[in-house]
């Protein structure tokens, strides 16, 4: 900081975090492997001018930090004006509440975490699973920030997730939980609950292709919801988003709220105030199927004359954690399933893509366990396989559109937790939920 | 740039003392910078440096890594004094040969020198004058890998791999409707390798390409898809279905199933390995040795030399891509398929330049014989399966083949095929070859390394 303010820059944004992650690996019911990963890692930002420029700090002793600045400076003159670039936040700084903390994963040894392991996969295999895959893994940080407005100040954060993939025949089933502490994850009751699942059924059957009701489990609803936080940040609504246009305007079902969240207490995600020092805040996307607000660093806000909503990302506004809100959510999962003549349960997605994310149009690959549902009672495993040339199936796909899926939530179940998707990049607090009228197709 | 290989020199010595039957030390200074220009707008420009290394260890017969940027002797000997094993499976290593070599990629114009800035302002000028660009946005950015590798079986390879790497996407609007597409373009070595001029011009035929199928396109009834028996695939499309359903299944990582719960699974399992996959016309290869290619190196991140492999030699399976550790449980050597993103991620068996080989026919006979079917030139959006068993590809550009002639645009076709019906369809396939860059994602924390995806286009018929 003191090394920008000598070269007479307008903002100056500087943050260091300092990180410890352990990843293990499970495979084949055992544990395969564990990566330790610790460090530094600093990002500077400043801007003169308009002009702006972000640099990443690799390496954090004083010889490399001095290299870094002195090539900004030397690259700052020829770069072109950020002709709607309006600063960075300015005093007064609130200050974000406390998010929980958790010591004992400051230093959980190799031996602690694969202990956690071997236990899930003893409870999963007890209880019906026949193969276990997965990953565990804890991290700690401490990030600080200080910006030429006059903020300075650092928060800790602690982690652990979790994410089993069970099989059993020709059944699979993945589930993902995240805490900040932890206790906030009982391995065991995990595994177990996972096991259950995969050993409900073990006939399969086809289905054709055609609309169904479908309800998705947290995780792959989470993963298809957080499409929307993300397309109402600022950069992506001015390159061209399914929510450009529509502020104010009614993009869902009337019951449906979400909310992008950077305070929740106990989001794994979580910090008291975003990278240029604006306390975070709980910023409602959607409230009762209308679009309230866009995400804004205190420069895109500034530029459409609102405030910021604590989302900066300094080149470009980024969401926190989504939380998902649905008025009619006091059902349990298994009322959902009775509410639908014909329909699937979709465990999993991964390889979600857009052919058009304007629109909003999308397809995505059910991995894992897809129940197919009749007359409100659940009757096989839709199946899959590698059959193709005898012409039988080998599974199923969705293709959907986001705006569609909003308007046509028409419950949640009351299982909501914070999970994730090793297929996204985010956390959600996401119950399951039931959309009508997807449309599916079979190969 | 400069590496201090006394550290990898430390860390293996200390790792032999503190009993471990394997080490390695990979240093990496990187250094990259790049710009943004979104909606016409200038978006700012980034800089990053930095050195780091990664331990690998063997010990009590299980892997440990360790990586960090804090290059102090005393944590980096504590890291490895503290590790003595867990429950769990045992490591075991392919023999291989030692190699004391250098690999640096030669560069006319240093990426030092390189003037993106100034390439993505004219490209942006020259998408201005497109009417039907609703929204545009250009990302470009080059770099440097400096590697240093060492092992306790007494290998040291240094490698100097600069690169330049672009991203642009493109929302094209006629009337109601838009049609979007995302391109990268990517080369390892010197900036004389990005031709600004080319990108630009494949920029606005790919705008008015896609504005021409939403002015004069068909939207064909289902029965009317159902019909089609033959489908001519330009090399946009073979080249992610090569590495998609033949590509990710040959990892042999994903065939013993150590991905399961992250990149997924593969057809494939040590009970059906040379299977027969696709028609005797199919031959698909990696190659990572392909010069100035996106997905080029000549040793891999466990030392090993690299090599082409034939995924697919006349529609049988035939080698899998491997690691030191799966090599060993294939008890073959090592096809040097192992990479990593950056130092702070573990190696993984990964792709590199994967494709269909060539064949002997010309683009027209494709077409002659298809006589009427589709061709299909580009895709939007694609998918697949767990086990890389079924895939779709929604056309971007397709077009209606007609007495063996290219005739209108088509709006809706979507090719979804299971693998083996894909690639036993294939009937011709064409001389010449194409390469598309991509960014291949894998693992946990999920690594991203850069690949090319093509080769020849080829005529499926489907029964």
């Amino acid at each position: 900081m003191r090394a920008c303010k000598r070269a007479q820059l307008d903002d100056i944004v500087a943050s260091v975090s300092t990180y410890r992650v352990v990843y293990l690996k499970i495979t084949n019911s055992s544990v395969d492997s564990i990566v330790e990963k610790q460090g530094q890692s600093g990002e500077l930002f400043v801007s003169k001018d308009k002009k702006v420029f972000f640099t990443e700090l690799k390496t954090l002793n004083r010889d490399g930090v001095a290299t870094s600045i002195r090539k900004t400076l030397q690259m700052m003159p020829k770069l072109q004006l950020k002709e709607d670039y309006y600063g960075i936040a300015d005093k007064p700084f609130k200050h974000g509440g406390a998010h929980s903390y958790d010591r004992k994963l400051e230093q959980i040894s190799c031996d602690a975490l694969s202990d956690l392991a071997n236990e899930a996969i003893n409870s999963a295999i007890s209880n019906g699973a026949t193969n276990v895959a997965g990953t565990i893994v804890v991290g700690v940080s401490n990030h600080e920030l200080a910006t030429s407005n006059g903020f300075s100040s650092s928060a800790k954060g602690s982690s652990i997730t979790a994410s089993l993939r069970l099989f059993k025949g020709s059944i699979s089933f993945q589930d993902a939980y995240a805490s900040r502490v932890l206790k906030g994850i009982n391995l065991d009751t995990m595994a177990k609950r996972s096991a259950e699942t995969v050993s409900m059924t073990n006939r399969t059957g086809r289905i054709d292709r055609g609309a169904y009701d479908v309800i998705y489990l947290p995780s792959p609803a989470g993963s298809l919801m957080l499409n929307v936080t993300h397309a109402a940040c600022m950069g992506d609504v001015e390159t061209g988003s399914m929510l450009t246009g529509k502020l104010g305007k009614a993009v869902a079902s009337k019951d449906l709220s979400i909310y992008d969240d950077g305070r929740i207490s106990s989001g794994v995600a979580s910090a008291p105030f975003d990278e240029e020092g604006t306390k975070t805040q709980r910023t409602s996307v959607i409230e009762c199927g209308v679009l309230k607000n866009y995400l804004h660093n205190f420069s895109t806000a500034t530029k459409y004359k609102t405030k910021s909503t604590g989302n900066a990302g300094l080149v470009r506004p980024r969401p926190w954690t989504l939380v998902f809100n649905h008025r009619k959510s006091s059902q349990s999962i298994d009322a959902l399933i009775r509410s639908i003549d014909r329909g699937i349960l979709i465990t999993n997605t991964w390889y979600t893509r857009f052919s058009n994310y304007l629109t909003g149009d999308f397809s995505t690959v059910p991995r894992d366990l897809a129940l197919y549902i009749e007359n409100g009672e659940p009757k096989y495993a839709v199946k899959r396989g590698m059959h193709g040339l005898e012409h039988e199936m080998v599974g199923i796909r969705i293709s959907d559109n986001i705006m569609r899926m909003l308007r046509s939530t028409e419950r949640a179940a009351n299982d909501a937790r914070q999970t994730f998707s090793w297929d996204t990049d985010g956390y959600f607090f996401m119950p399951s939920i039931l959309v009508r009228g997807a449309h599916v197709t079979v190969a | 740039m400069h590496i201090d290989e006394s550290i990898a020199d430390y860390v293996l010595s200390v790792a032999e003392k503190s009993g471990a039957e394997y080490a390695e030390a990979y240093l990496e200074n990187s250094v990259s910078s790049g710009c943004a220009i979104e909606q016409g707008i200038f978006n700012g420009a980034y800089y990053s440096e930095g050195t780091g290394l990664r331990v690998r260890l063997v010990k009590n017969r299980r892997m440990f890594a360790f990586s960090t940027n804090k290059l102090n002797k005393e944590g980096i000997a504590r890291a490895i004094r503290s590790f003595h094993g867990f429950k769990g499976i045992d490591t075991a290593l392919s023999n291989e040969k030692a190699l004391n070599v250098r690999c640096a990629v030669n560069e006319r114009k240093k990426i030092e020198d390189a003037s993106m800035l100034d390439d993505l302002s004219d490209m942006d000028k020259a998408l201005a004058g497109i009417k039907c660009l609703e929204y545009k946005s250009l990302y470009g950015g080059v770099g440097r890998s400096v590697t240093y590798f060492s092992n306790s079986e007494g290998s040291a390879v240094r490698c100097s791999v600069p690169y330049i790497s672009a991203v642009m996407s493109l929302i094209v609007k006629n009337g109601r409707e838009t049609r979007q597409s995302v391109m990268q373009f990517g080369n390892t070595g010197g900036y004389e390798l990005f031709n600004a001029q080319a990108v630009t011009e494949t920029l606005v035929e790919k705008a008015t390409s896609m504005n021409r199928v939403l002015e004069k396109g068909v939207t064909l009834s289902r029965d009317s898809l159902h019909r089609i028996k033959n489908v001519v695939l330009a090399p946009e499309i073979t080249g992610i279905a090569a590495h998609e359903s033949i590509g990710h299944p040959c990892e042999a990582d994903r065939v013993f199933g150590r991905e399961s719960a992250q990149a997924g699974s593969s057809y494939l399992t040590k009970d059906n390995l040379g299977m027969a996959i696709g028609s005797s016309k199919v031959n698909i290869i990696d190659d990572p040795t392909i010069v100035n290619s996106n997905g080029f190196f000549l040793y891999d991140d466990e030392g090993i030399r690299a090599r082409p492999k034939t995924l697919i030699k006349n529609g049988v399976q035939t080698e899998l891509l491997a690691n030191r550790s799966y090599a060993q449980t294939l008890g073959m050597h090592s096809n040097g398929s192992s990479r990593s993103d950056s130092y702070s991620n573990e190696p993984l068996i990964r792709m590199s330049n994967t494709y269909l080989q060539a064949g002997d026919a010309d683009f027209d006979e494709l077409l002659e014989e298809a006589g009427n079917g589709i061709y299909l030139k580009s895709f939007m959006e694609w998918n697949i399966d767990d086990t890389r068993s079924f895939s779709r590809y929604q056309g971007n550009e397709a077009y209606l083949i007609r007495n063996g002639s290219i005739c209108e645009p088509v709006k809706n076709f979507v090719l979804e095929k299971s693998t083996l019906d894909f690639w036993h369809a294939v009937r011709l396939v064409g001389k010449e070859r194409e390469f598309y860059v991509g960014t291949c994602g894998k693992g946990e924390p999920q690594q991203g390394v850069p690949v090319t995806m093509g080769g020849a286009s080829a005529l499926l018929t489907f029964r």
